[in-house]
Order: structure tokens, then sequence, then C-alpha cells
């Protein structure tokens, strides 16, 4: 019977997975195949890339979250297989959901769907006093902030580029300049998330004044390297593709910076979603493994690279298709607009995942592209698309609580 | 499967705005051979072009109602949406004012008296450019919105400038030519017609120029 469990449990993990790849990071990539920064081949290659190691080496936190944060370990203590049927039942109804909302194009997030369907597996199996609700509340609580922090930041750096550089008396000047600046303030991002703890799993501890240290040189190196790497490109003669054709000297800039912020926003991606597919499953492996309801799960490092892997399979298999529709429709996304885009959503999802709150990388991206538009950035952006996103907040938490509180009831009814 | 990023991105209404500037641009070429075919002593290809005026006002038209639908509250644009819709208003009435012009052209065969002629024929020149320079304006706008560069702002407030020097120009044609029909035109009728027409074509200029200030609103820091 375990085995069964955790082949179907295997299964319906690696569905959601391929289904956060095709919705979430097929988003995520949007805005680089949109602004014609990357290809469709280079996006889809940085994607598989970038978020494996995201997830393998900075994903750790949301997964614990996803798995032990919302539901508290003790009151499953004697019941292994109720967390077992309990987990698989809420991948399972998350699943359905992300499939449905994939089906109708409604912009529901595969985060919000998984921590529904727990709560609703902790209901139903243990009662509401199970729910961490104070958790589930301060998760709640960022997705609503993590979109306007997207935004703020976005908005913020993109101010920062029309005013210095933009409306600089000589913009590719004025972009040589800065451009090492924006480098190095993506790198001490990343850095800062990898290592301040970041990197446990992979064993690696190092405390705030050490990660200072170590995080503001590593990201002056690239800032440098940047700056180099920038002015070798300006200089040599490689052809445009034709989508680059009509390329301002600074969008050719930061056509360059884009592919770090194409690998930086499917890095933080891999970080926060891989968790969404692989919580549930590193939950149901170790109470097939221990028999016992543990109160920390060590999430195995192969389970994050699987996920990763199926991550960017999802969107090999999903999602090239839109986004390849994405960068032959939207002509709006130049590569500034996209650079400051991204920047934004990424950050704020690093900084989310860190803190180890599981926040949606479409809705992160969505805020952050209003908050480009708002600075008068984006040609015209369908800001109703903003209720659908607060309809599908309202929408996905009573449907996952209740599917899942369904699905965990019929397999209790047949299994036990 | 549809990517929220995808029904995020609304068509930008510059895209159409351009159509429609574009519209009054070749407007403008077909009221100026209108314009010299009417006081020439035979023209034949008159009402030909009266028909493609009123053929491109009539698409321009439904481009106009295409972006005023289609621009609902919920669409965040770069520009001011009062500014821009207003813009649309009087790069509009240029088109209207030019369809008007040919109208009150052929209500009277003829009707423009050969000593007035050249300078009626100056007038509907001095027009043409202003009408024509508003499509460039549009294209420049859209290269604004994208690049916000500040070289490609100065250029369309220069264009500004010269659609605002037209104008003047324009008044000055149009005020001596009525100083001309009140002193040597005796019949009643056809200085009615002649001021009316007149005022008609300098209208054109003042639509022009309206919209260019628009334009310079939409661009203002």
């Amino acid at each position: 019977m375990d085995i069964v469990i955790l082949l179907l449990a295997t299964v319906v993990g690696l569905y959601m997975a391929a289904n956060i790849g095709a919705n979430d990071l097929a988003n995520a990539m949007g805005t680089s195949v949109g602004s014609g920064a990357i290809t469709l081949k280079q996006a889809v290659v940085i994607s598989i890339i970038s978020n494996t190691l995201g997830a393998v080496l900075a994903g750790g936190y949301v997964t614990n979250t996803i798995s032990k944060g919302i539901i508290d370990p003790a009151f499953l203590a004697g019941e292994p297989n109720m967390l077992m049927f309990g987990m698989f039942a809420a991948l399972l109804s998350a699943g359905i959901c992300v499939h449905l909302a994939t089906l109708f194009g409604l912009p529901v997030s595969t985060t919000h769907a998984i921590v529904g369907a727990v709560v609703g597996f902790g209901i139903i199996s243990v009662g509401a006093g199970a729910v961490t609700w104070s958790k589930v509340v301060s998760i709640a609580t960022s997705w609503i902030i993590s979109p306007v922090a997207g935004g703020l930041i976005a908005g913020g750096i993109y101010y920062f580029a029309e005013k210095r550089i933009m409306l600089a008396k000589d913009p590719l000047k004025a972009s040589e300049h800065y451009a090492p600046f924006l480098i190095f303030l993506l790198f001490l991002v990343l850095i800062l998330s990898l290592i301040f703890k970041g990197l446990g799993n992979l064993h690696l501890e190092f405390g705030f004044t050490q990660t200072v240290l170590l995080a503001i040189p590593c990201a002056a190196v690239a800032g440098g390297f940047g700056r180099w790497w920038i002015r070798w490109q300006m200089n040599s003669e490689h052809e445009l593709r034709p989508e680059q054709q009509d390329y301002s000297p600074v969008d050719r800039i930061f056509a360059q910076l884009q592919v770090l912020t194409a690998c930086y926003i499917a890095f933080a991606h891999g970080a926060n979603d891989v968790a969404n597919a692989i919580g549930p499953l590193a939950a149901i492996f170790s109470v097939v493994k221990t028999k016992c309801v543990v109160l920390c799960v060590e999430v195995p490092l192969w389970m994050l690279l699987i996920g990763g892997i199926a991550v960017g399979g999802g969107l090999l298999a999903f999602g090239t298709r839109v986004m390849d529709t994405i960068g032959k429709n939207i002509t709006e996304i130049t590569p500034v607009r996209g650079f400051c885009a991204q920047f934004g959503g990424a950050t704020t999802i690093l900084v989310c995942s860190r803190l180890g709150f599981p926040v949606s990388t479409t809705h992160v991206l969505v805020g952050s592209v209003v908050g480009v538009g708002i600075m008068r950035g984006m040609g015209a952006l369908d800001l109703r698309i903003l209720k659908n996103i607060g309809l599908s907040w309202v929408v996905t938490l009573p449907f996952t609580i209740l599917l899942s509180m369904f699905l965990y009831k019929l397999f209790t009814w047949f299994l036990l | 499967m549809r990517l929220l990023l995808n029904s995020l991105f609304y068509k930008n209404p510059f895209e159409n705005l351009q159509k429609h500037a574009d519209k009054a641009r070749e407007c403008a070429q077909l009221f100026k051979d209108a314009a010299a075919c009417h006081v020439k002593e035979k023209c034949t290809e008159f009402d030909e072009l009266t028909d493609q005026v009123a053929r491109l006002e009539s698409e321009a038209d439904a481009i106009k109602r295409n972006i005023r639908n289609h621009l609902p509250r919920g669409v965040l644009m770069p520009v001011d949406k009062f500014q821009f819709l207003q813009y649309l208003k009087e790069q509009d009435k240029v088109m209207d004012e030019v369809e008007e012009a040919l109208l009150w052209l052929s209500l009277r065969p003829g009707g423009v008296p050969a000593s007035l002629a050249e300078d009626f024929q100056h007038l509907v020149n001095s027009v043409i450019p202003s009408i024509e320079k508003l499509s460039v304006l549009v294209n420049m706008a859209t290269e604004f919105f994208r690049s916000r560069s500040d070289r490609k702002r100065t250029e369309m407030k220069r264009l500004v400038q010269d659609i605002r020097q037209h104008e003047k120009e324009a008044d000055f044609l149009e005020r001596e030519l009525k100083l001309r029909i009140f002193n040597e035109i005796k019949d009643v009728l056809v200085v009615f017609h002649m001021v009316r027409l007149v005022e008609i074509v300098g209208n054109i200029a003042d639509h022009a120029q309206n919209a260019s200030d628009r334009m310079r609103a939409m661009i203002a820091r």
C-alpha cells in the first residue's frame, strides 16, 4: 500500500510541478522573451538550470513551511497514515485546482492552492485547532503584501532608470555607467539570499557579519565583470535578431542585463515554487520511511533536484507555446521595462522565500509590471486583471480547502 | 492555455491613433489636390477626390470609435487618458473640417473667384503641413513613450512649435483673404460663401494646433 501511495504521490507531485512550470515559470520568463532579450530556446535552458539551482540551493525554507508550518505535527503524532493520506489529498486537490484554472484561464496561484489544500486536510483530519492559523494569516497577508512590494521595487528601479539613464543627455554613456551598479544590486540580493542561511540545503551556514562581508565583495566583482561584459558586447559586432532590430543603444545594454534577470527570476522561482509540489511529497516520503510523524522533515536534496527539473520540464512541454505568443504579441515589453519588472519580482520572491512565505511568482510579477506601469513605463495595462487576482485570492482557499477535505475523507473511507 | 501576463497587456491605443493620424495625412493630400483642381477652369476629378476624402473620414471615424470604445476605466496608460482622448477629438476635427471645406467648395462649382484663387490656394497649402506633421508627432510619441528619450522629447517639442507656427501663418493668410473678400467682392452670396469657406480652412490649422498642444501636455514633465 505504501509503495502505491508513494508512486501515486510522486506522479501527482510531478504533475503539480509540471503545472507550476507551465504557468508560473512561463509568466516569469515571459517578460524576457517578450522584450526579445532572449530567445525561446534560451529561456527554456536558463529556466531549467536556474530554477533547479534555486530549488536546490535556496528552496528548503518554504518547503518546510508548506509541510510543517501550517499544521502542528503534535496533533498527528500517533497517526502517520493520516499525514500521508492528508498530504496526498492536498497535492491532488491543488493539482486539480491548478489544472481547472489553467483550462479556464483563471489567475489562480499554485502556491495559494497548495496552502489551502494543506489547511483543508488539517481541519478535516484533526480539527481547526491543528492548523496554525497565525501562520496561515501571515502567509495570506504576504500574498497581498508581496505584489505591492514587487511593484514598489520594480517601480523604483524604473524611476531610477528613467531619471538617470533614459532622460540623460547621453543615455548610452549613462547606461554604461549605471548598469554595473544594477548588476551589483542584483548579485547582492542573490548572494545574500543564497548564503544568509539559504545554503542550508548544502549544510553551509554563515552568520550575519560573515554573510555581509562575503556578499558585498562578491557582488562588486560581479558588477565589475558586468561592466567589462557590457563594453565587450557593445563593441562586438554580432548580428541582432529581427526582434532586436528596433533596439535603442540603451535597450541593447538592458537586453544584456535581462539575461541576468531571467536567470535571477528563474532562480527565485525555483527557491519559492518548487516547494509547492515537493513539500507535501517530502512529508509523504518521510512518513513511509520513518513510519512516524517527526517534528522536522529534512527535504532530501534529490527531491528538490527532481522537483526543479520537473518544473523546467513543465515549462518545456506546456509553457513554450504561450511564451512564444507573448514574444510575438506583446511589443510593449522593452528590455528596460522587462529588466525592472523581473528585478522587482525576483527580489521580492527571494526575500519572501527567505522569510518562509510561499508567495505566488505570477502575482508578484504582475505587481512588478503594474509598478513599472504606474511610473508611466508601460504602453497600456489592463488593471481589471487585478480584480480577477483578488477574486482568485477569495475563491482559491475555500475551493482547495473543501476539495482537500472531500478527497481526504474519500481516501480514508476506502483505504483505512 | 492563456498566461496571466498575456492578459495584463492591453493593446496600445497609440497604434490606432497612428492609423487615425495617417488617414488625416492622406486626407490632407487629397484636400490639396481637390482644392487645386476646383479653382482650375475644368476640373473632372473633384467629385472623385471628395468621395475619397469622405471614405477616409468615415474609416477614421471607425478608428476613433474603436479607440474610445476600448479604453475602459481599468486600463492604465502612460499618459493622462483625458488628454489622450482630447487629442483624438482634435485630430478627428481636423478631418471633419477637411470634409466640411470640400463640401463648401462643392456647393458652388466655380465658386472661388478667379482673383482670389491664388490666395485661397496659398491658404489651403498653409494648413497641409500641420496635418502631415500630426502623423509624425504621433509616431514620435509612440517612440518616446517606449524609450523615454530626452532627445525624442525635444524633437517632439520642436515639432509642436512648428505646428504652432503653421497655424500662425494660416491665421495671417485667413485674415488677409477675408480682407480681400470684403474689399473686392460685391456679391453678398459670394462673400458669405468665401468667408465661411476660408474660416473652415483656417479651422483645420486651429484644430491641428489644438491637437499638438494636447500632445505637448501629454509629454509634460
